[in-house]
């Protein structure tokens, strides 16, 4: 039960998944754990039972296959729960071999009663492994994240090789912050079997909801017992850019309640539900202390208006208050208090959130916490009520008299009228915007009535461009000097301004430039580079530069070979792939990106011939080229527009065809002739 | 087996502290205004922080030791507030972290104390390991702050750790200085500690005073940075390791030849198994082979002996069941049929003796982590063995128990080192050899043709030579067909610069040592060719990018470090279109680095176009301050790379 609200993802997955992040965290865990030793004793009868069963045909790629899954979870109490679990996957492939890792996550509040392994080799006696031979980890500091008190435990099954089974069984009591549970039945592996069944006290009642496959009815075993049944689920194969599995993953959400509901309501079938209790939760944490009360006065003093307050006050949370994770228990949901975190000047993103609307009140002005997870598609619009959120942003109640352009990541609510949706975690993205990984995303937006799930508005592409203009000339002998200016906003600004500050030298700086050069030029020279606005983060990024580049054009006999686009990529080789797409391609958000590129050309030569135009318009995006000559200037412009943050399979064709169209376009050569020689 | 007999000589426990930040009786220092005033460092411009002082003071009195650590750091922009951020890892029992204070001095002067909870995480608990970490974070802190802290490490009683003072740290350090008040021994353990060094900055080295402690000083240290292509990081670092060992004295060649005598009695007692090591080169040689033919032969049978060392790791039980243990003698890994790499070497060693050559065991040193060098006197850092034959007049270095290794050659982490030749004298130093670029290549050959609308399709053949091939067998030794079937695939086309496809059509041998590891594709690239007007161009050669961004930075701070020589030899030839005429060819290239050449040249025939590439880099290490030519010399190969043959369509073309 429940991600964490520090901008990370969540610890609920299946046992066996593998290792994500900390690749070397797990690897060294895991080396320390494949030494620790065991009695020998014989798998269970349910794991035997699957060593006969026949298996569909899968994929050559399918690297293991899980065999049997039950959960049963028993609800003792509304502050209590048991959930017992096995599992059993049969290995097809060497690379299924990580299948023999559990990996429980447990903490204060879910602990881990028990914990059994098996493997059933194909040939020879039974493997057992326990407790006593798993290992506790947690991971070290990592960014912001000072303490979580998130850990796992791990426990390395015996000869996970082709053609054994691995199985395990764990059993774990938790106090849970809300009463809801989600069955995730559908993962990377297909799934041959897998059961859930929902033990109720007398007198509770459940309701289920079904996210990314059909309803189905449970059977009912007895009492207040209910079971559930999957067969012969796919597996989800990763794609790059594909959404989140979470929200393609077939999965049951159930809540359950006493009839009359519980005194400390911490029940939910809905989204208003889910608000409220966030809303409880965090309605102590928000008292000012005089000290913000000082804070306040000094930060809007002199300041005229309520926006120019609010930017104040926004500002300071944003940049002032250091980004610390601190998350022990229903730390992981509650926010500090804020004057805890003003005192500190350290919090994590529910901390900044609740700082800054506690801030904000000083002035009169109403804000409501945003819950949302940072991965776009993990919830939409009609997920069903659960706890998915990783991170909490502010919805700032605009006052009427607040009307200035700048403000874009804006949206009308029926109830709170006109909203500015704001993220004091990132730090680099201006006040009115917000990043690409917000836009068109889904929110839990906390009003003082309860909760409602809300889009947050897709910004125009516009808003996130990087417009570059080049001043060039070219020699007779192919040399190619001259100054190129860049400007960027929105994302684009945001990663660079984000890279330049991870570096821990000045004359690193220039490396995004030669990164830049280097993937279209075969050689260059940088004369003189500047950095434009790295710290106003309310005004454009910018980048200036000269440079040149021998050998840019290419003699062909009395030709020579002028390749006009002269720097950027946009064309994309990822989905030139064999096997055909299975999933949306997902952009973190619009843009619009525009090239202009003037070429003075060598006395004595003049334009021969030119590439033809190049234009492409799609529902998800657009792209324009032109080159033309004017005089002894070659003059090159595009524009690439992404409108549509997510491309169905069905465009799939459409978006490959787009992206070779631009490869080509970006290979294109203008000839010049020697003039004399070549008339 | 044999190492670890190497290992328990100390006598003592002797254990290694990885602590994130290795012990704080130190109290905190007086700030001066300039410090408060600092917006900078001259020296480290750009800095997001600065170590403004560090002390590290070590007492190893074997009862009480103990190591206080004080730290203070100057904050110089908001990225540097991480630095806020502190965590000390500890292992329970044997250490403990005690007397933390922390404290935030604004940039006004005033004192922040830390009033904070000092948080005790769990790294990782096993059985009979707990790793903790003691971990807080400081208050108010601003660009501007300074931060300080100080700890105590405590280290457990009659427990001995290696004392390593690493100097280069992540942020620039303007003042440090370092203490060890070292183990005086006894009686009944008599230890030894030695001390090396290198690249400390200017400045006096460590000297023991009168008081026996070891103490130095160190000023203006510059931040450790990583870069690509560099040497490993420990090589790099300014430092001083003080090791313990029961072998006592400062003499280094004394020290190296008591060394070298343990060593030979333990080996000779592994090997010495005369009679029967001759009963096994009977079964494996034939009496008339020439010694070139006996010496190959032991080595293929060596190598088909079943080693353990790089089989699946197994977990404590499964090593059980198998009731595999440890070989006292070479005679028992001959008989079990089965061995770990340090024994099958071994192993070798005793057949080779046994057919009557002269052959020596010999411990070097793996390049992988350091640069080993005999005056630091560590024998820990002998890690790996091989076998010297001397055959035909030649040393030959040989290591048949690190699969996968052509007769010959050695991995490539055990080429070119230091290591000790072991003899009943105490041994000699020698070198391994570095193989010639020659000696391991990758070559390309394609046969495709262009299409009408640009795409471009035929047959690659690539070959993978040497030590490509162990690389690639090693590599891929636990996967399946599919596995290195799509790991082939994808290092076919990651070596071109565009979107490509490619099908494995053959089945490679993937357990040879000796053939090269050959894989056939079927290869399409489509939009190969781009528009020019009335012509077509194509590039003028297709595998480039392994070089296409090497050495894009104009800025470089270490030396250039390349695992071991080898070529890149491409052979392609494009069929046209019917009734298509090549307008243009490039020029071709012979760009001569000395130690690293790059050869283009084209041929041109009826209807078709060959493009030919050689690539080789026949160099291990370049110094920083020939940064900038080499650099010049990749721009060079991707000029040359960038060139392009121009064709002239037949007239009916209507483009891509």
């Amino acid at each position: 039960m429940g991600n964490k609200l520090c901008c990370s993802q969540g610890p609920t997955m299946r046992a066996t998944n593998r290792r994500a992040q900390l690749g070397w965290f797990w690897t060294a865990v895991w080396v320390l754990t494949v030494v620790r030793g065991a009695a020998a004793g014989d798998a269970p009868q349910w794991m035997h039972a699957l060593t006969g069963v026949t298996l569909p045909s899968y994929s050559e790629k399918t690297e293991a296959v899980l065999l049997y899954s039950e959960t049963n979870v028993t609800v003792l109490s509304a502050d209590k729960i048991k959930i017992q679990s096995r599992e059993a996957y049969k290995i097809l492939r060497p690379e299924g071999r990580g299948r023999g890792t559990v990996k429980l996550y447990f903490n204060q509040t879910r602990k881990i009663k028990d914990l059994h392994g098996w493997c059933i080799p194909a040939q020879g006696k039974d493997y057992e492994v326990k407790d006593k031979d798993a290992m506790d980890v947690t991971a070290p500091i990592q960014g912001g994240y000072l303490v979580l008190d998130a850990k796992y435990r791990v426990l390395n099954i015996p000869a996970p090789d082709v053609g054994n089974i691995v199985g395990y069984e764990y059993e774990i009591e938790e106090q849970p912050f809300w009463l809801q549970d989600d069955w995730r039945f559908q993962e990377t592996d297909p799934v041959r079997e897998s059961h859930f069944t929902l033990q109720l006290p007398q007198g509770w009642v459940y309701k289920a909801s079904w996210l990314a496959h059909d309803e189905i009815k449970p059977e009912q075993a007895g009492g207040n017992v209910l079971r559930w049944t999957v067969t012969d689920v796919k597996g989800i194969s990763h794609e790059p850019d594909m959404p989140p599995v979470s929200g393609l993953a077939g999965q049951m959400i159930v809540s359950f309640f006493p009839a009359g509901g519980t005194s400390s309501k911490n029940e939910f079938v809905d989204w208003k539900g889910l608000g409220d209790w966030y809303g409880d939760l965090i309605r102590g944490q928000m008292d000012a202390s005089e000290a913000i009360k000082q804070e306040v006065n000094g930060l809007t003093a002199g300041k005229a208006g309520q926006l120019q307050k609010i930017q104040a006050i926004a500002g300071f949370v944003q940049h002032d208050i250091r980004y610390v994770a601190i998350e022990l228990g229903i730390g992981g949901w509650q926010p500090h208090a804020a004057p805890e975190v003003l005192a500190h000047k350290y919090g994590d993103c529910k901390d900044k959130a609740t700082l800054l609307r506690t801030m904000l009140r000083e002035i009169g002005v109403d804000s409501y916490q945003v819950l949302i997870n940072t991965q776009r598609g993990a919830i939409a619009r009609d997920t069903p009520a659960h706890n998915a959120f990783n991170h909490a942003i502010l919805a700032i109640k605009l006052p009427d008299e607040v009307k200035d352009k700048s403000l874009i990541a804006v949206m009308k609510d029926p109830k709170l009228g006109r909203i500015l949706f704001f993220d004091p975690t990132n730090d680099v993205t201006p006040f009115g915007q917000i990043g690409g990984y917000l836009q068109a995303n889904y929110g839990l937006l906390v009003a003082p009535d309860g909760g409602d799930l809300v889009e947050l508005p897709q910004q125009p592409s516009a808003m996130n461009s990087i417009q570059r203009t080049g001043k060039l000339t070219l020699d007779a002998s192919g040399k190619l000097t001259g100054d190129v200016e860049e400007f960027r906003v929105g994302d684009r600004a945001r990663s660079e301004r984000s890279r330049l500050r991870a570096t821990t030298a000045s004359v690193d700086r220039i490396k995004p430039i030669e990164n830049l050069l280097a993937g279209s030029l075969s050689n260059f020279q940088i004369v003189k580079a500047s950095v434009v606005n790295f710290d106003l983060t309310d005004q454009p990024f910018g980048f200036q530069y000269s440079f040149q580049s021998e050998n840019y054009a290419r003699p062909a006999g009395n030709l020579l070979l002028v390749r006009p686009r002269v720097l950027g990529t946009k064309a994309l080789a990822i989905l030139e792939t064999k096997d055909p797409r299975k999933y949306p391609f997902e952009f973190e958000g619009p843009y619009r990106d525009t090239d202009s590129f003037y070429i003075t050309l060598p006395v004595g030569y003049e334009v021969d011939e030119l590439p033809p135009p190049t234009d492409v318009e799609y529902s998800f995006g657009t792209y324009h080229s032109r080159t033309e000559a004017s005089g002894q200037v070659l003059h090159y412009t595009r524009s690439m527009e992404i409108k549509e943050l997510s491309v169905p399979v069905s465009q799939m064709d459409d978006l490959k065809k787009f992206y070779r169209i631009i490869a080509s376009d970006e290979r294109n050569t203008a000839i010049l002739k020697s003039v004399g020689t070549g008339k | 087996m044999f190492r670890s007999v190497k290992w328990v000589i100390v006598g003592l426990a002797v254990g290694m502290l990885t602590a994130l930040d290795a012990g704080a009786a130190i109290g905190f220092q007086p700030v001066s205004p300039e410090e408060l005033k600092m917006t900078r460092e001259p020296q480290a411009p750009g800095a997001a922080a600065i170590i403004l002082y560090r002390q590290v003071d070590r007492d190893d009195n074997g009862h009480t030791s103990h190591e206080d650590n004080y730290r203070r750091i100057k904050i110089l922009t908001e990225e540097g507030r991480k630095y806020a951020n502190v965590e000390i890892a500890f292992v329970k029992k044997s250490q403990d972290v005690v007397s933390i204070r922390a404290r935030t001095i604004r940039p006004d002067g005033s004192i922040a104390d830390y009033g904070g909870q000092v948080f005790e995480k769990e790294l990782v608990k096993a059985r009979g390991v707990k790793i903790l970490a003691k971990t807080f974070t400081l208050p108010d802190v601003q660009v501007g702050s300074i931060l300080e802290y100080s700890y105590t490490m405590d280290l457990g009683e009659h427990l001995l750790f290696e004392s390593h003072w690493i100097l280069s740290d992540e942020l620039f350090t303007k003042k440090a200085q370092f203490s060890l008040k070292p183990y005086r021994g006894s009686s009944a353990v008599p230890l030894s500690l030695h001390w090396s060094w290198q690249d400390l900055p200017p400045g006096p080295e460590p000297k023991e005073g009168p008081d026996h402690i070891i103490r130095m000083e160190a000023n203006d240290i510059p931040a450790f940075q990583i870069e690509d292509y560099m040497p490993p990081p420990n090589e790099l670092k300014s430092r001083v390791d003080f090791i313990y060992d029961a072998i006592s004295g400062k003499d280094e060649n004394a020290y190296w030849k008591q060394v070298g005598l343990q060593w030979n009695g333990y080996l000779e007692n592994f090997v010495g198994k005369k009679k029967e090591m001759e009963q096994a080169v009977a079964q494996i040689v034939a009496p008339n082979d020439s010694p070139e033919v006996k010496l190959r032969k032991i080595y293929d049978r060596v190598q088909q002996i079943r080693n353990t060392t790089y089989e699946v790791h197994k977990t404590e039980q499964e090593e059980k069941r198998d009731k595999e243990k440890p070989a006292e003698n070479v005679e028992e890994v001959w008989k079990r049929g089965y061995g770990d790499r340090t024994q099958l070497n071994w192993l070798f060693l005793g057949l080779v003796r046994a057919a009557g050559f002269e052959a020596y065991g010999c411990w070097v040193s793996d390049r992988k982590d350091y640069f080993f060098k005999p005056v630091t006197m560590q024998r820990s850092k002998l890690d790996v063995n091989v076998v010297l034959v001397k055959a035909d007049g030649k040393d030959l270095y040989l290591a048949p128990g690190v699969a996968f290794t052509p007769f010959g050659l050695l991995t490539w982490s055990e080429t070119a080192v230091t290591g000790l030749r072991l003899d009943k004298d105490g041994g000699t130093w020698i070198r391994t050899t570095l193989p010639h670029a020659s000696e391991s290549r990758i070559e390309r050959v394609a046969k495709m043709r262009l299409s009408e609308t640009g795409d471009l399709e035929g047959k690659l053949t690539i070959t993978y030579v040497g030590l490509q091939a162990m690389y690639h067998r090693m590599e891929e030794r636990h996967a399946d067909d599919l596995a290195r079937k799509k790991s082939l695939e994808k290092r076919a086309t990651d070596q071109i610069a565009v979107a490509a496809e490619a099908e494995l059509t053959n089945r490679p041998d993937w357990t040879s040592s000796e053939t090269p590891l050959v894989a056939e594709f079927s290869l399409k690239i489509p939009n190969w060719s781009s528009n020019a007007g009335k012509h077509v161009v194509i590039p003028a050669a297709i595998f480039t990018a392994g070089e296409k961004e090497l050495f894009e930075h104009a800025n470089r701070v270490h030396p250039v470090y390349f695992d071991y020589p080898y070529e890149k030899a491409d052979d392609v030839t494009v069929e046209l279109p019917t009734g298509w005429q090549v307008s243009s060819m490039p020029k071709a290239l012979d760009q001569n680095g000395k130690v690293i050449t790059y050869d283009l040249s084209f041929e041109q025939g009826p209807g078709m176009v060959r493009q030919m590439r050689k690539l080789t880099y026949d160099v291990l290490l370049v110094d920083q301050k020939y940064y900038g030519a080499l650099r010049d010399f990749f721009q060079a190969v991707r000029t040359g790379d960038g060139q392009q043959i121009v064709l002239q369509p037949g007239t009916d073309h209507a483009g891509n």
